[in-house]
């Protein structure tokens, strides 16, 4: 069966096993706290206890901390969708009628995962820190302030999001305007965006 | 002795370290726990700020800890 089986190689199988594996890391070393703090103070500075809390308060959590950032990581790429602010941009985005740029990327599996991040994230590590702090101020808005009426994106869009996969491309390469010598500089600098002279990504006011 | 426990026994302010280590430890791990079993990104922030804040505090109260008897059995 491609892609099934509790075995599979498949990412969303590896992040369940990561995840039991960091309940029961979790779970043994919680066993080992609780242990530690009723038991009497005499055995708490006994050898044993020393390597009890070395393996229950260094050790296991330490792994289950990382598990938990490594299945984070991966499960908060797709909660855009969990969002219903965010419903109609991706009801156009899968709509198979659309036409906006971001459908098209969809609709021919241009990027086939995770699309909303793979766009919205600069690419490098500043890039991921600053969608996890912008990640931070839609969670305060969803449960704290509240959604504004009217969302905006935060910073223009980087041109570089587009020229990672686009740039230098032969098809990219084929228009006069992208290689004119004086528009290409602009282009790359980022101060001429591709959506001067392309369509919207998304549709201007909210579909 | 500094703090009134008699020798042999574990210094209170050592002890109180421990103690409050083991509890922050239990606090960052039932973080963790809640982002394991419903990963909602409201668990995940939780976990990324409270939970692992709670793990670093752990950690650093269990050093002092062990500065505190290190220090107490004058080998450090």
């Amino acid at each position: 069966m491609p892609g099934g089986g509790v075995f599979s190689g498949d990412l969303d199988n590896v992040m369940r096993w990561v995840s039991g594996a960091g309940i029961l890391l979790g779970l043994a070393s919680a066993g080992i706290l609780t242990t530690v703090l009723f038991r009497s103070p005499d055995w708490r500075v006994s050898a044993a206890a020393k390597w009890m809390l070395l393996i229950g308060l260094f050790l296991l959590p330490g792994v289950t901390m990382l598990f938990g950032n490594v299945v984070g990581f991966h499960k908060v790429k797709n909660s855009c969708t969990q969002c219903h602010t965010m419903d109609p941009w991706i009801a156009d985005m899968k709509n198979p009628k659309s036409i906006t740029l971001v459908a098209k990327h969809f609709q021919n599996r241009w990027i086939p995962d995770d699309q909303c991040y793979t766009c919205h994230t600069g690419y490098g590590l500043a890039g991921n820190v600053r969608a996890k702090i912008g990640g931070l101020s839609h969670i305060a808005h969803e449960y704290v302030t509240g959604v504004p009426e009217v969302i905006h994106i935060h910073r223009p869009f980087a041109v570089e999001t587009c020229l990672h996969c686009h740039g230098e491309s032969a098809k990219y390469l084929k228009i006069d305007q992208h290689v004119d010598a004086e528009m290409s500089p602009k282009i790359l600098s980022g101060e001429l965006s591709c959506f001067e002279c392309h369509a919207s990504p998304h549709p201007r006011t909210k579909p | 002795m500094s703090d009134g426990t008699a020798p042999g026994m574990p210094s209170k302010t050592s002890l109180r370290l421990t103690t409050a280590a083991c509890l922050l430890g239990l606090v960052g791990l039932f973080f963790s726990l809640l982002h394991f079993i419903w990963p909602t990104p409201l668990n995940f922030a939780l976990f990324m700020i409270v939970g692992q804040g709670s793990f670093g505090l752990a950690l650093v109260a269990y050093a002092f800890a062990i500065l505190k008897d290190l220090r107490r059995k004058k080998i450090l």
